[in-house]
């Protein structure tokens, strides 16, 4: 029962060594000035193959999927996606759904402040018998046909050969065509800049080998993002075995690069 | 000078033309550089949205200067959760290499409002498989502790069962593995 | 009902508000007042001649300032020649700087040569500013001469026949615009550019006879009844067109009943009810039919006839504009979630507030007092001034 005493001498000593050597190292920091940039060259990657190659415009493919036996609501992607690109309030660039059915067949959905605060309570407004409920993160589909860069009239959205639907800022009239012709709502028009925005996938660190960042702070792996030329990656291996995958509001024709597993009936 | 019968529409004709031909010089002198070079956009937009400034860091950015909470935090179950959930962004804290301001440790009430974020088991769309859930305060009256009693009064909140499950080990409860 | 309302986060905020009501609207009055002068000009109906100067004023007037709504509207207006400069292939809005020029360059040039004896006879009687206006006007050139006139003639004829299509196009693009979007159910079906084209026939055509009345009442002067029943004949054929089309839209969803039928259906049944069955449907459109039939079909004293066509007219402008409105802004008030609907607050001091349509409302009318003072509107004054 308990440890010896020598042992916990010698724990305490590899402590108390640790905490001097984070001490010293931490504080070095302070006075050594690292190069510029070396915040990302000294975070490893999180997509194999990126960094150190040249970024082969042409034969990218990517791939989104969001696993909604996973999602827990906690709101992190949420929190996290806000402070990356300093989303202004009321607007969303990714929220969280949650979907309640009772037995009578009967859907309630809600979306309180997007989910950014988590869902820290259930919902007061109604007195029903739970038969089931999910929630449902949502986010930019990246449509393989998108109509929003079919109907902006200045080029500023456009599909990127790499796969990417972006935003081009400073081209944007915030005409809002492109805002009315989303179906799945993931954009909007940033009060602050007067232009349209939506989720890019984080493709800033995307193309320096990090995973998006709803991706990276996601607790529980509810959402996933591969490369699917990388044969090993678990994106890939979900979309070539048997899982079901499913795609938001198919008949839009947009051809969405972002698949849901254990997507229910009754979200749209 | 009389004008022929003709020659108020020939002056309209020319201004049309001038009309156009500036229009069209203009939409070639406005028209910005890199535009068409993969479609009917400005290409450069491409590399100034890659370029755009990355806010976050990973865990492993935040580990590699914090080595003893890494110990601690890699070895839990809160091994997933992300540092700058709870902290803060990685921009906030290190601009060029260097520390430039303090990122924010949370207190208690806090705390558990953040911990109740994720286990509060009164939502019921949270897979029990994924997520271990309490209910609060009976999940406190269970454990026989106070009900004003804060998360991490009990829990190191970088790996939660930590002095859980030494205390079990040194009550003789769990076997030390 | 409100438990089960959701609206998805970033479908809460209305984005195509009243000036985009508005400029359909404008545009939907120039294409209407254009059918007018087509119709004189190029079809030879005699009847129009009294209003066929004045209809191309009042068009070129609204169009002029037919532009300011989208300007007001646009978060970056300052940005907006991007659209003709690189404009989309695929974007029907990026058709609107090249339409607008076109068709401004067009009426411009069809006022110019329609009033040029006019206004070569008015250049040698003025002096100083004026002179110099009517000079350029005119090209400089006081050739009145049979050859040149026939000249005009011809051209006249020809510029009032291509402008036919390019107010179609003008108004069309405008209808094409919300069919296109196949993300909101209740603007994507093809029948959307010929409802809009035949509305703003409808509400050109009133706008013209209102105002022809009203001026010649307000300068206690006779009013051509041929010319206004023809105006009333015309207005019932483009008006019965109109509403059978904005049914037919209605019905085919409610029968079809596809997916999206119930979000519709719940859209004109509730936040809709009275805007749209009510007032557009009931007071707006079967009044007026009602009362259209009796001025067309019944003889009528004069100034129960002029009265009634003045009524009629208002009305079915009020129409036009609900109809804008119900398909604008009811159409986002449908959330993209099929599951519920969001609300508009129309604000008095925004930008693309109450104030500001008002203010681009009065405007073309400005610019049409102005413009009658260098383009006489009338046949009988000029006759009686020269």
């Amino acid at each position: 029962m308990g440890k010896p005493d020598a042992e916990l001498d010698k724990e305490r000593r590899a402590f108390i060594k640790k905490v001097l050597n984070g001490a010293i190292a931490g504080s070095l920091l302070l006075v050594i000035p690292m190069p510029i940039g070396a915040a990302t060259e000294e975070i490893p990657e999180q997509i194999p193959g990126i960094r150190g190659e040249k970024w082969d415009m042409f034969n990218q493919r990517f791939a989104f999927i969001v696993d909604i036996t996973r999602c827990i609501g906690c709101g992190s992607c949420c929190v996290a996606d806000r402070r990356e690109y300093n989303v202004p309030e009321g607007y969303y660039r990714t929220w969280v759904e949650r979907y309640l059915k009772d037995f009578e067949s009967e859907v309630y959905v809600d979306s309180p402040h997007g989910g950014l605060d988590g869902y820290q309570s259930p919902r007061t407004d109604i007195e029903v018998e739970v038969r089931d409920t999910f929630f449902v993160p949502k986010l930019c589909n990246m449509c393989k046909e998108p109509p929003c860069v079919q109907v902006c009239p200045v080029g500023a959205t456009f599909k990127t050969p790499d796969g990417f639907v972006l935003m081009d800022p400073k081209r944007c009239v915030g005409c809002a065509y492109c805002i009315q012709a989303c179906p799945y709502s993931s954009r909007f028009l940033n009060p602050n800049t007067r232009t349209a925005e939506k989720c890019t996938w984080c493709y800033h660190r995307v193309r320096k080998g990090l995973l998006p960042i709803c991706v990276n702070v996601c607790p529980t792996g509810a959402r996933k993002f591969g490369d699917l030329n990388d044969k090993n990656s678990e994106v890939y291996k979900l979309l070539h075995e048997h899982e079901v995958l499913t795609v938001l509001k198919k008949d839009m024709g947009t051809y969405p690069a972002l698949y849901y597993k254990g997507l229910r009936r009754e979200v749209v | 000078m009389k004008s022929s019968y003709n020659s108020h529409i020939k002056r309209i004709v020319l201004g049309l033309v001038v009309f156009a031909v500036l229009g069209f010089v203009g939409k070639i002198v406005m028209m910005p550089k890199s535009f068409g070079k993969y479609g009917p956009y400005r290409a450069d937009a491409i590399d100034e949205e890659a370029n755009r400034e990355i806010r976050h860091g990973t865990n492993a950015s935040c580990l590699s200067c914090h080595p003893h909470e890494a110990n601690i935090h890699l070895a839990g179950l809160h091994k997933t959760i992300s540092c700058e959930f709870c902290h803060g962004p990685y921009a906030d804290h290190i601009k060029d290499g260097k520390v430039y301001g303090k990122l924010p440790v949370k207190t208690k009430e806090e705390i558990k409002v953040l911990c109740l974020r994720c286990h509060n088991k009164a939502i019921q769309a949270r897979p029990g498989e994924v997520i271990k859930t309490i209910v609060m305060p009976e999940h406190l009256e269970s454990q026989k502790v106070k009900v004003s009693h804060t998360c991490d009064q009990c829990h190191q909140v970088h790996a939660p069962l930590k002095y859980i499950n030494r205390a079990k080990e040194i009550t003789g409860i769990k076997e030390k593995s | 009902m409100d438990a089960l309302n959701f609206v998805f986060p970033n479908d809460l905020h209305v984005h195509w508000s009243m000036m985009i009501v508005l400029y359909p609207y404008l545009t939907g009055l120039v294409d209407g007042s254009f059918i007018v002068a087509a119709l004189y000009y190029v079809f030879g109906v005699k009847s129009l001649k009294p209003i066929s100067r004045f209809s191309l004023v009042f068009a070129l007037a609204f169009l002029s300032c037919a532009m300011f709504p989208l300007l007001m509207h646009l978060g970056r207006p300052e940005r907006n020649q991007n659209m003709m400069i690189t404009p989309s292939p695929t974007s029907a809005m990026s058709g609107a700087g090249f339409i607008f020029t076109v068709a401004i360059v067009l009426i411009g040039l069809i006022v110019l040569l329609v009033y040029r004896p006019t206004l070569v006879k008015l250049r040698l009687k003025t002096k100083g500013i004026m002179n110099i206006l009517y000079r350029v006007l005119t090209m400089d050139s006081t050739n009145l001469s049979p050859e040149s006139l026939e000249l005009d003639r011809k051209i006249i004829k020809f510029l009032v026949a291509i402008g036919i299509p390019v107010a179609t196009v003008l108004h069309g693009y405008v209808g094409f615009l919300f069919g296109g979007v196949k993300a909101n159910p209740s603007w994507s079906t093809p029948l959307m550019p010929v409802i809009f084209l035949f509305s703003a026939c409808v509400s050109g055509i009133s706008a013209l006879v209102l105002a022809y009345i009203v001026i010649k009442k307000l300068r206690n002067q006779p009013v051509d009844l041929a010319c206004v029943r023809t105006c009333i004949n015309i207005l019932a054929g483009f008006f019965i067109l109109a509403f059978s089309f904005e049914m037919l839209e209605v019905f085919s969803h409610s029968y079809l009943r596809t997916w999206y039928h119930h979000a519709v259906e719940g859209l004109l049944n509730g936040p809709l009810f009275y805007s749209f069955w009510v007032w557009q449907v009931g007071i707006c459109s079967v009044l007026p039919l009602l009362l259209l039939g009796w001025l067309c079909l019944f003889k009528l004293k004069a100034s129960v006839f002029k009265f009634f066509a003045a009524t009629v007219s208002i009305i079915l402008l009020l129409q036009v504009l609900l109809m804008r409105w119900n398909v604008v802004i009811g159409g986002q008030l449908m959330s993209k979630s099929t599951r519920g609907y969001t609300q508009f607050h129309p604000e008095w001091f925004d930008k693309e507030g109450i104030i500001t349509v008002i203010v681009l409302m009065t405007l073309p009318f400005i610019v049409l007092f102005i413009m009658s003072k260098i383009f006489p509107l009338w046949l009988e004054e000029e006759k009686a001034s020269s």
